[in-house]
């Protein structure tokens, strides 16, 4: 049959068709399965590979409430809400949206419908998890839900100077935030791994590499947060009756160095950082700006004289109001007749005189009647190396310098000395300030400040450790951390001699019925001149008033100690308005402590 | 199909997993294969059918209904997706598929067995009547049913695989059907003056042929070569022996058409250069076996069937496999036997079965004597193909 032998020749085509497109196919799977294999293995590993940083818990921050630790500072899971516009049905998320998210949509809804081709959209920010479960259980096509933490302060604008933020990168600013950001933050983890399409981790291949994520540390900061609270809503009545915009609050235990306040008012939202008008409200204004103490410094000047044993309170000297050195005239700020004449150095001291103060300098130099070199390097030894005035305390958070000028180097050394001892001419920062003046108070003995009771892993149980576990901060050249956390700087006798002198600074107080009987309180005053255009400014248009001092049940040592600042730009504030600062937190203090009166 | 089926149980959670994260489905992990696994028996109950208990005249003599049947069934599609009826079931635009509440139905399967079961008819009787390659009696009528299958299929249905296979079908039986071959190339070079004009007068089919020359030349990779690059992705990672079961990662969401039309490239990547070639291997045998069948197919109808069968399975293997290796557009095939789908299967296996019981009457037809020798050593071969591809 020829037409089936054609036909059967015809299937030998076919065959030879199979033949050769299989063929084909073989060289060309051999070309790419095995030649250029290793290349497309490092292709498929470029786009597969997912390299995901595992993030750590960023470290809680707690106050003391009756004893306990209390959350001040928490993460918070929070949650984006994304769509495929092109899938997500709109009038469902929309509904969805509306009905429990509508304070959280941060996109134009219409808007991104209307955009053609799109594929991915953010819509909500920040949703919380239980807000975010109602909307998955509505189970709308193509709406994914992205976890991501953020800081909550649940106390608001509370103690914000102190707590500091954490700014969009995860990192703390200012504050506990800022100065302990690296235990705070802990460290991040990663993880190398294949990864699907919507770059889920997949169990598949074997050189998957995962560090874990290293935890950050729980703060709790020895600030009480009740106290904390009285405190600054007695500072903001305070602020609203005098013309001062700011005031500062530092509250510690003389006995320990534990600071349990510290405030600095205005305050911010440190969960809505941003919206601040001037950014130098997120300083801490107790630690990070230095200024001049002014007459508080002559508890410093008088206890240094008391310990070297160059006079008593009742050693007198001839006040004229004014005193002349290096040929300046420096004039006492109270002129009163009935002080015109020998006084004796407690009644000095209660009039603030400069002059009682420089008179103390003359004597720690041996001579009555001009200061010398002594004098200087005595007062220089007692302020920096005995009360670290001038350099770092070495509290766990950040803190500024200041500056104590050498006694033996540059022009008017005498006048800037005698300046010194009524607190001009250097630069303190209220930490400074309030620890010496704690030393001068408790019996002589200078104890490193601190603000952090301790720090705990979270799951590390109570996790109690020493309490001093901070003290590894870094400090800038030439600063030194003020050394071991306590040093008996002046004599039982000396510091019981200035309480006495401190009591009788506000004797009127305990007439006028503002303190009460049963507690020994003590303080001194001081109002600053500020330098304008390099020199004080004698017009005294701007003042800045600060007040120290200590609450103690009669006849024990001093329980608490408060120093109080006030200031505004262009206003002189008196140490008035800080004295009666204190006077009201001195009350508070003693009400919410429920400090037992002594006999 | 038993390799198939393992490939697609491997799949199964991943490609359920995709579509649930991607469009907040709910599909069970072995949602896919429990469908085809389902595919799978019914195909065998077919396979059987086909092979053992329906005679192959009975089926011939249902040649033209059969035809009419197929080609009211893409008419009906056609209408029912043009009124929108929830009866016809669309993805991605291109209506192919009959719903019929939980499963299923592609039409232009059935058209393609009819077809092939039309022409040899069609063919013989042309033959007998000596018309063959007469423009009234021959040329016209098969221009018509190709060209209103192919309109269906192309066109209704947006359906390039299956446009394809039909052709191949048609020059594949047209080729032994003794039509003279100066006519038949005139043929041949007319489709592919024609089907080059559609293809660049198409701007859809036009953006997949780039796409593949931007593959063959190693261009930057685009939206349009995407499918291309990473089918040849997994195909290259999978090397001499592959990832390993479950293990492709290319299968979890970056290669589209992962169980269907992709289904190669997972294999590439799952058992590597070995596993390709014994597939290959496995289609080519199964292939020349059915030439071999043809060749020993004395009556002329019988024979035309073996060969439809064969360029069908022929174009829709190195359609399917030139595309994902980058040797061809990509066209939107399956691979017969081994992709997931139901009614792809159900009709080749069907074919096959034909197929075999044409193989067992070839013995019957040589030598009387030789009938039970011959019958084993053509027989053998079936079961171990059988065994091979089931």
């Amino acid at each position: 049959m020829p037409q089936n032998k054609k036909s059967f020749s015809r299937i030998k085509i076919l065959n030879r068709v199979v033949v050769f497109a299989l063929a084909v196919i073989l060289v060309r799977l051999f070309f790419i399965q095995i030649i250029e294999h290793d290349a497309w293995v490092a292709k498929a590993d470029e786009k597969h590979t997912l390299l995901e940083e595992i993030p750590a818990r960023r470290g809680e921050i707690y106050m003391m409430d009756q004893g306990e630790p209390t959350p001040v500072v928490l993460n918070q899971t929070v949650y984006q809400i994304i769509i495929d516009p092109a899938v997500t049905e709109k009038t469902a998320i929309f509904d969805a949206l509306s009905s429990y998210a509508k304070d959280y949509i941060t996109a134009d809804l219409e808007k991104i419908y209307g955009t053609e081709g799109l594929r991915y959209a953010i819509v909500a920010k920040n949703v919380p998890r239980e807000i975010a479960e109602k909307i998955a259980e509505e189970g709308i096509g193509a709406v994914w839900f992205q976890k991501t933490n953020r800081r909550v302060y649940p106390e608001g604008e509370m103690a914000s100077g102190l707590l500091g933020f954490v700014n969009l990168d995860g990192v703390g600013q200012y504050g506990v935030e800022g100065s302990l950001n690296e235990l705070l933050s802990g460290k991040n983890g990663l993880l190398k791994t294949t990864s699907d399409i919507n770059n889920v981790a997949l169990s598949i291949g074997n050189d998957n590499i995962k560090i874990p994520a290293e935890d950050g540390k729980d703060v709790v900061l020895s600030i009480d947060r009740g106290l904390e609270k009285g405190t600054e809503e007695i500072m903001a009545e305070h602020l609203n009756s005098s013309v001062a915009t700011n005031a500062s609050v530092i509250i510690m235990k003389p006995q320990t160095g534990e600071v349990i306040a510290m405030s600095s008012l205005p305050n911010y939202d440190p969960g809505n950082y941003a919206y601040v008008e001037d950014a130098s409200i997120y300083l801490n204004y107790t630690t990070d700006v230095p200024y001049e103490p002014a007459s508080i410094c002559k508890t410093f000047a008088f206890s240094a004289a008391l310990e070297e044993g160059a006079m008593t309170p009742w050693t007198t000297y001839f006040n004229e109001h004014y005193t002349v050195v290096d040929d300046w005239k420096i004039w006492n700020a109270e002129t009163r007749s009935s002080l015109y004449g020998t006084i004796d150095m407690r009644t000095a001291l209660y009039w603030s005189l400069n002059t009682g103060s420089i008179q103390a300098l003359r004597l720690l130099g041996g001579n009555p009647n001009s200061i010398t070199q002594q004098g200087r390097e005595k007062l220089y030894d007692y302020y920096y190396n005995k009360f670290r005035l001038g350099r770092p305390t070495g509290i766990e958070i950040s803190e500024a310098t200041g500056f104590i000028p050498d006694p033996n180097e540059g022009w008017g050394r005498d006048s800037t000395y005698a300046n010194m001892t009524f607190g001009q001419n250097l630069s303190l920062t209220m930490i400074q300030t309030a620890t010496a003046f704690s030393a001068v108070v408790n019996g002589g003995y200078w104890r490193t400040p601190s603000v952090v009771k301790y720090v705990t892993s979270a799951g590390d149980g109570d996790g109690r450790g020493p309490q001093n576990v901070l003290r590894s901060k870094n400090f800038g050249e030439g600063e030194s951390p003020a050394g071991p956390a306590e040093s008996k700087i002046l004599s039982d006798e000396t510091s019981a001699t200035m309480r006495e002198m401190l009591i009788h600074n506000r004797d009127y107080k305990a007439r006028y019925g503002i303190d009460r009987s049963g507690y020994d309180i003590g303080g001194k005053s001081g109002t600053a001149q500020v330098v304008k255009n390099g020199a004080y400014d004698d017009t005294m248009s701007e003042l800045v008033g600060g007040y120290a001092g200590f609450i103690a049940p009669t006849g024990a040592l001093p329980e608490y100690v408060i120093l109080t600042k006030m200031w505004g730009e262009g206003q002189a504030v008196g140490s008035g308005d800080a004295m009666s600062l204190f006077d009201d937190l001195s009350n508070f203090v003693i009400n919410y402590t429920k400090l037992k009166p002594g006999v | 199909m038993a390799l198939g089926l393992v490939v697609i149980y491997a799949l199964s959670p991943l490609r359920a997993n995709v579509l649930n994260n991607a469009y907040g489905g709910n599909y069970d992990p072995n949602y896919f294969f429990l469908g085809q696994l389902r595919s799978v028996v019914l195909s065998l109950i077919v396979f059987f059918l086909a092979f053992k208990v329906i005679p192959i005249k009975t089926v011939q003599k249902f040649a033209k209904p059969l035809l009419i049947v197929a080609l009211s069934l893409s008419v009906l599609l056609w209408i029912l997706a043009k009124s929108g009826s929830s009866l016809a079931k669309c993805e991605l635009g291109e209506c192919r598929w009959f719903n019929l509440g939980g499963f299923s139905f592609q039409p232009a399967e059935i058209l393609k067995i009819a077809i092939v079961i039309y022409l040899a008819d069609f063919f013989t009787r042309k033959k007998k009547e000596g018309a063959i390659g007469d423009l009234k009696e021959f040329w016209l009528p098969l221009l018509f049913i190709s060209g209103l299958s192919l309109l269906l299929v192309v066109v209704a249905q947006g359906d390039l695989g299956t446009g394809v296979a039909l052709v191949a079908i048609v020059f594949g039986m047209l080729l032994i059907s003794g039509v003279p071959m100066k006519q038949y190339l005139i043929f041949l070079v007319a489709t592919v003056v024609v089907a080059v004009g559609l293809v660049a007068t198409s701007a859809h089919r036009m953006k997949r042929v780039d796409a593949w020359i931007a593959t063959l030349t190693g261009s930057e990779s685009s939206d349009s070569t995407y499918h291309i690059d990473n089918a040849m992705l997994a195909i290259g990672t999978g090397g001499f022996t592959g990832v390993g079961i479950g293990n492709s990662v290319q299968a979890t969401g970056y290669l589209p058409e992962s169980i269907n039309d992709s289904v190669f490239a997972v294999m590439g990547e799952t058992f590597g250069f070995v596993g390709l070639f014994v597939i290959i291997f496995i289609f080519g045998a199964m292939l020349t076996h059915m030439l071999k069948v043809a060749e020993h197919t004395e009556d002329s109808e019988n024979r035309l069937l073996v060969v439809g069968v064969f360029s069908w399975t022929l174009a829709q293997v190195v359609v399917n496999i030139a595309a994902m290796t980058g040797l061809v557009p990509v066209t939107g095939i399956t691979l017969p036997l081994l992709s997931y789908g139901g009614t792809s299967m159900l009709f080749i296996s069907f074919a096959i079965g034909l197929v075999l019981q044409l193989s067992c009457y070839t013995s019957r037809e040589g030598t009387k004597h030789e009938d039970t020798s011959s019958r084993r050593r053509v027989g053998g071969p079936h079961h171990t193909r059988g065994r091979r591809s089931s």
